[in-house]
């Protein structure tokens, strides 16, 4: 009952999800799935394990270019890129993580940030000849046509990501099902506890690193496939709270929280920007009034009263049968 | 490389490294203390340097408006102090954190509405240079030099001398046994939120006429900063001070040697000092909370 209750949830989200594909315009849906996308494996790190990283461009900007290494350079199918960036992403958190999970939190989050800076300046300056710098590496039409779902076109993008993000949600729910998933919650609350229960709070938090920045690549590689072209601004420092922001503005460690902030976020950037030339005040006394209400996000403080109304129908439903 | 490139790239870099000491002492009073994390110190820096661009556009004098600079910002990190981060003390220190930078976001939107999006010169206030060693320096940079230093100078008589800033200092090391002493912590706090905020202000006043005044300058600096706060050790004056012209240095000589360096050089020091000594250079054990 309780497996057939959140499949029900997730099923509405997506169903709602599709409805914003018929009202809106195609670029816009497909901004707002992958950049959901990109704020889950953030969300999983701040709501589930505590680590605040301002560094998620990093990992973005190594999903892309594993993607576009790929396309630009050596082959055609975009699925294969799509593996190759999430590989990218699996290698270098292994690698990046084992350091960086060592850290508090602040240090943390810093030390993400510094990563980014230096994907940055190296894709811009460094490896110039591989990258072609500012300019870019364009490939969109190196992507041949699959069978199937042709990711080439907006609109069959569109069904894929859809599919990737509602294939990650159904993860990320089961994750917080298993041992795994509260041992997570358990490293965030008290990590001595843990340690006293025999569980090894590196290990946990590694593969939390893991797991998240794989999803963070993910999305850099649906970027790059989507766009057709990757180029240094990916990962701009100017950039790297975005995902944070986003996080918080959804709701941190909820299951709807990215997708709710994801739509919040790019339609106040898109929609208001039209109307207010300075989102950022917009946004900033936002984001300011969310921290002082109490830190639960769009989605947070939803959630209670959605709940509330439904359940109360359903007890109503009962009595009446 | 020549004496020449070398000693002026040294200057460069105190100067620069001043800069960032004094935008970090601010951060890293307020984390000590507080147990917060301010990124809105880098919004009082901007409104430091648009204030001096504004006081010199209708007066004529850069002094004047670096004063004028350092007033405003230590009013606005007070209203931000009363409305905001006096119901926040309490909280987790990624929540202040988070706090702080949707104000600094907030209000590099509101800068860009007062000002608009173009940048604005301000001219240095002396042209004059002496010569050490054969090369030519400019005196202003010298004298930006020499301000950071009477700061710090002002800030160790200050927390060593006078009870208040002994308060502070114990308050560091453990809040809760001051104000067990009949300290008021809230008034400290405040005290050393503006303090913060002033500093701030005087650094984004001095910078101004060094660089370009824009609405992104406090986003730009926002990583050196806080690069400054952590190689130092979160807390501690001292390690901020060094940790400051240890930046400077590699931003100004790493741009020598290879251009692309002086962004990069810096973050892979953070990175190496971090994963060497986790604490910063002279962050304490005590600080670990």
């Amino acid at each position: 009952m309780n497996v057939l209750r959140w499949w029900w949830g997730i099923l509405l989200a997506f169903f709602l999800l599709a409805l914003v594909r018929v009202f809106l315009p195609l670029p816009f849906a497909n901004e707002i799935i992958i950049f959901s996308i990109y704020t889950m494996g953030c969300s999983f790190l701040l709501g589930r394990v505590g680590f605040i990283s301002f560094g998620q461009p990093a990992y973005l900007a190594v999903g892309a270019y594993g993607t576009a290494f790929y396309l630009y350079y050596f082959g055609h199918n975009p699925y294969i890129g799509i593996l190759l960036g999430i590989l990218a992403g699996l290698v270098v958190s292994a690698i990046v993580g084992a350091f960086f999970v060592r850290l508090r939190s602040d240090y943390f989050a810093l030390v993400n940030l510094a990563l980014a800076v230096i994907i940055f300046y190296l894709m811009e300056k460094v490896l110039a000849k591989i990258t072609h710098g500012d300019n870019g590496l364009w490939f969109l039409a190196n992507m041949s046509s699959t069978p199937g779902l042709d990711l080439g076109k907006p609109s069959h993008f569109f069904v894929f990501a859809f599919l990737v993000a509602m294939a990650l949600w159904a993860f990320y729910k089961y994750l917080d099902d298993t041992i795994y998933g509260a041992c997570c919650m358990a490293t965030k609350i008290n990590e001595d506890k843990l340690r006293f229960l025999g569980y090894s709070n590196f290990s946990i938090r590694w593969m939390a690193f893991i797991i998240a920045n794989m999803t963070t690549a993910l999305a850099g590689s649906l970027y790059a496939v989507y766009l057709g072209f990757v180029s240094p601004a990916i990962t701009h420092p100017a950039r790297a709270a975005d995902p944070v922001v986003v996080t918080i503005l959804g709701g941190a460690g909820t299951l709807y929280g990215p997708i709710v902030g994801a739509i919040a976020y790019t339609g106040m950037k898109d929609l208001l920007s039209g109307f207010i030339t300075n989102w950022e005040l917009f946004i900033g006394f936002v984001l300011v009034f969310i921290m002082l209400a109490g830190e639960k996000g769009i989605w947070g403080t939803l959630e209670p009263i959605l709940k509330k109304a439904v359940f109360r129908k359903k007890d109503t439903a009962k009595i009446s049968t | 490389m020549d004496t020449q490139l070398l000693i002026s790239g040294v200057i460069f870099g105190l100067s620069i490294g001043s800069i960032f000491f004094l935008l970090a002492i601010g951060l890293s009073l307020c984390f000590g203390l507080m147990r917060i994390i301010s990124l809105d110190q880098l919004l009082y820096y901007s409104v430091g340097a648009y204030i001096t661009y504004t006081i010199h556009v209708a007066t004529g004098n850069t002094w004047l408006g670096v004063f004028g600079g350092m007033v405003a910002a230590g009013l606005v990190s007070f209203g931000v102090e009363r409305f905001v981060f006096l119901r926040i003390y309490e909280r987790d220190i990624a929540f202040t954190m988070i706090t702080s930078f949707g104000i600094l976001f907030a209000g590099v939107g509101a800068i860009k509405y007062i000002w608009g999006l173009i940048p604005r010169p301000v001219p240095v206030p002396i042209d004059a240079q002496v010569r050490i060693l054969g090369t030519g320096v400019p005196v202003y940079r010298l004298i930006v030099i020499v301000i950071s230093l009477l700061v710090y100078l002002g800030i160790w008589l200050f927390l060593n001398r006078t009870i208040t800033g002994k308060a502070i200092r114990a308050g560091i090391e453990d809040v809760e046994h001051v104000e067990g002493l009949g300290v008021n912590v809230y008034r400290l706090f405040t005290m050393t939120f503006i303090l913060a905020g002033i500093l701030s202000g005087l650094a984004g006043g001095l910078h101004s006429s060094l660089i370009m005044v824009d609405p992104q300058m406090g986003l730009e600096v926002l990583a050196f900063v806080f690069m400054v706060v952590i190689i130092g050790g979160l807390g501690s004056i001292k390690g901020t001070l060094a940790s400051a012209f240890i930046v400077g240095q590699v931003v100004s000589l790493g741009s020598l040697v290879y251009a692309p360096l002086a962004q990069m050089a810096p973050f892979a020091t953070m990175l190496l000092i971090l994963l060497i000594k986790p604490t910063g250079l002279y962050g304490s054990k005590l600080l670990k909370r």
